[in-house]
């Protein structure tokens, strides 16, 4: 279980991008941040992993505070988060296998893997990353070659290299067309079905969170604003998204939760399935 | 106008438009001031004040011994009637600027455009009569040049050299015919040329006009068809050409290599015969003949050795400026550097220091370098190294602030240390813009070491400026190809290389 209590986090500049924000993300969840940009939902996911040392607060994994590690405790805690990134960060003029590899470094030794040697188990987890990601047959190009989509599929695969418990993805999908963010999305959603992985990712449209989400906060100005499980968030009313968006958001895709109340069971239904 | 139209921009000029001009010839620029165009004004005067303040000191130093103004103008229009121009130009520059206010302070929709043109065109005219322009020199004199630079241009004769050997062949001559002379007997190798004179006695030629004995002279197993000289030594070895009415005397051998001539005993004042009343003098036959096939002259092998110090300068000092400029790189990066405020003032410093030393030229670098270590290619080396290290910390420096953040971030959320972060993240992006650099840094080092020499930092340029200095620019034509060819050369491999890894 990942707890998150009271964060904050001030920039130097004296951006508040967090404040005070607490939830908690049951094991298995998958759990839906949504915001505006610079709502602060970068933040919080980098907080999580501390990419970002947040200014105050906890965060409790599995009851060890995140925010107190250092050092290789850190990294060690590091290797079982996975993270995937809005523009892949992948190495570009490195190899897909190579990128690959990198998510294993949290494991190798130092010098044995500055100097490539990786072990045999490693190349067949990599292997197998590789082929649940459908990507066998890109291994060897240079990840620049790849289109955005194979790009993101490295991404995961590299994350699968950490055997993670938990993938933290920052608008995963932002980058790619429709077709393509529903694909990178249920290789997210098989993660968290059949590996029990926990998810926690950021997302702009609300009918992919009312897709795969299952349960979803929503910040504004670094502060929640909203939280819902699944159910919730079919039935999310005007009030609602503008509660997050603001007053002069739209709504555009995805379910009215107006219309839902109107005939609940139905509309329901059809989103779930 | 009426208060209702009038913005701020449109405010009436202070003084009527007629005033403006007035004051605008006794200051120019004062009637703009006025005219509430207050910085044109100022441009405008120190524009003029500028052009005025040279055009002063070009004739007066054109016309340096003249004393008082007049005589000086006089003087210096007679020598350089481009002031003369520029004086033209200046109060044309003075009248416009003047109609130019009064334009301004009436409101006129006005075009400066002819106004600036004035200002370029005496600034221009300016730079022309300093930088001493004249391309009259340049058609004459370049014409006169052009058998030199034809030298420089085609230098090959001078690549190489044919051998060539002094042929003599001497006969002794007893002055005066005397019984009793000691002659010792000559001993001719087979092959050898030789000279025989008949008679082998006889009297000097007397200053007073009297010509002296006339001796026949034969020669043999001479160079065929070459040139020839006789040449007289004394009794004492001095020796001087043979002349007659004149002109030295010279005689073309036949297809067999013999000769046959008179020759007359000259005039000279006789040095002590050393008592015993008779001199031996020789008469030579001597010939400059080429022997066996030509071979590469010096100046050529001289060059190829320089290139070839040269281009292992440029190399050497390229090696050492990358060793140490890439730790003086990765503290010179600010966002490697940005962590507190120690990291930050060594960032600062550092930098600093870099560009301080890359403002330097090598070619000062290699005169202090010499100073150190003394004339040589060590001096050279020293130079270039101290500059590629500031030129490549640099570009080095920018490469690494310039790379994409989300892999190091990405591959530092997967659990890495510090030095696998770098590894896999941080050099896969650094190394193509590496590269690239370093070659551009050799290409530059090889260039500046062939100059590097003129100083005395060692390489081809030594060769080159004592050619120049000696005026042979044969030889100078010589290492201006080899260093051609050596850029030429790089420039294609270095270019090749960069394809390869960027």
């Amino acid at each position: 279980m990942l707890e998150i209590r009271n964060l904050t986090k001030i920039y130097d500049d004296g951006t508040v991008a967090l404040h005070n924000v607490s939830f908690t993300v049951p094991d298995g969840e998958f759990l839906v941040v949504i915001g505006l940009s610079g709502s602060g939902k970068s933040t919080l996911l980098r907080c999580i992993n501390r990419l970002i040392d947040p200014t105050e607060g906890q965060i409790l994994w599995d009851g060890v505070d995140i925010t107190a590690l250092q050092g290789d405790d850190l990294r060690r805690m590091r290797r079982k988060i996975g993270m995937v990134f809005q523009q892949f960060n992948l190495v570009k003029r490195s190899t897909v296998m190579t990128n690959v590899m990198a998510g294993r470094l949290g494991y190798a030794p130092t010098w044995r893997s500055i100097t490539n040697q990786f072990d045999e188990a490693d190349r067949k987890r990599a292997q197998s990353a590789l082929k649940r990601m459908g990507i066998t047959d890109q291994a060897n190009k240079r990840a620049d070659e790849l289109s955005g989509g194979q790009q993101q599929r490295v991404g995961i695969a590299r994350t699968l290299m950490q055997e993670p418990k938990l993938i933290l993805a920052d608008e995963p999908v932002a980058s790619l067309d429709p077709v393509l963010a529903h694909s990178i999305l249920q290789h997210l959603e098989s993660l968290n079905r059949e590996d029990g992985i926990t998810i926690v990712c950021s997302l702009h449209y609300l009918d992919l969170v009312q897709r795969y989400s299952t349960s979803v906060i929503g910040l504004r100005d670094g502060q929640v604003v909203y939280q819902g499980n699944k159910k919730q968030i079919l039935r999310m009313t005007d009030a609602e998204f503008k509660s997050i968006y603001g007053e002069e958001a739209e709504r555009m895709g995805g379910i009215s939760g107006d219309l839902a109340a109107d005939d609940e069971d139905s509309a329901g239904e059809e989103a779930t399935e | 106008m009426s208060e209702k139209v009038q913005t701020v921009e449109e405010k009436p000029s202070l003084v009527p438009p007629v005033l403006a001009g007035l004051l605008s010839l006794v200051v120019p620029g004062l009637g703009h001031m006025l005219a509430r165009q207050f910085r044109k004004g100022l441009v405008l005067l120190l524009v003029f004040l500028s052009a005025a303040g040279l055009w002063i000191w070009r004739v007066s130093d054109a016309a340096r011994r003249e004393v008082g103004f007049t005589a000086m103008f006089k003087k210096a229009i007679q020598l350089q009637p481009i002031l003369l121009i520029i004086l033209v130009v200046l109060v044309l520059l003075y009248l416009l600027i003047a109609y130019d206010a009064y334009k301004t302070a009436a409101k006129a929709k006005s075009n400066s455009f002819l106004l600036w043109v004035f200002v370029l065109a005496s600034f221009f005219i300016l730079g022309w009569q300093i930088g001493e322009i004249r391309p009259d020199v340049l058609v004459r004199d370049g014409k006169n040049s052009l058998p030199l630079l034809m030298r420089v241009l085609w230098p090959w004769e001078k690549a190489l050299y044919y051998p060539e050997e002094l042929l003599i062949g001497s006969a002794d001559v007893v002055i005066p015919c005397t019984e009793n002379a000691e002659v010792p007997p000559r001993v001719v190798e087979e092959g050898d040329p030789y000279v025989t004179v008949t008679p082998n006695c006889g009297d000097l030629s007397e200053i007073a006009g009297a010509e002296g004995t006339k001796l026949r002279m034969v020669g043999s197993n001479f160079a065929p068809n070459d040139e020839t000289e006789i040449w007289w030594v004394d009794q004492v070895r001095n020796e001087f050409r043979y002349r007659y009415g004149g002109e030295y005397v010279k005689i073309v051998t036949d297809e067999n290599g013999s000769f046959e001539m008179d020759v007359i005993i000259p005039y000279r004042v006789i040095p002590t015969t050393g008592g015993k009343g008779y001199a031996v003098w020789q008469v030579e036959a001597r010939q400059v003949a080429s022997v066996g096939e030509p071979v590469l002259s010096e100046e050529l092998k001289l060059s190829v050795e320089k290139m070839i110090e040269t281009i292992f300068l440029g190399m050497m000092s390229t090696v050492f400026g990358v060793i140490l400029s890439i730790p003086v790189s990765f503290i010179a990066s600010r966002n490697l550097m940005s962590a507190n405020w120690l990291t930050k003032t060594i960032y600062m410093v550092v930098r600093t220091i870099l560009n301080i030393i890359r403002s330097i030229e090598s070619l000062v670098w290699a005169v202090i370098a010499i100073i150190a270590v003394g004339l040589g290619p060590f001096a050279g080396i020293l130079a270039l190294t101290v500059h590629s290290i500031a030129a490549l910390g640099k570009l080095y420096s920018e490469a690494i602030e310039s790379i994409d953040h989300g892999p190091v971030e990405a591959i530092q959320a997967t659990g890495a240390n510090w030095l696998q972060t770098v590894w896999y993240a941080v050099i896969p992006q650094i190394v193509p813009p590496f590269v690239s650099f370093t070659i551009y840094r050799w290409d530059i080092n090889v260039r500046m070491s062939t100059v590097i020499g003129m100083v005395g930092g060692g390489g081809i340029g030594y060769l080159l400026i004592q050619w120049i200095r000696l005026l042979d620019y044969r030889s100078a034509g010589i290492a201006i190809w080899f260093i051609a060819f050596t850029v030429a050369i790089l420039d294609y491999v270095s270019s090749e290389i960069r394809n390869r890894f960027v």
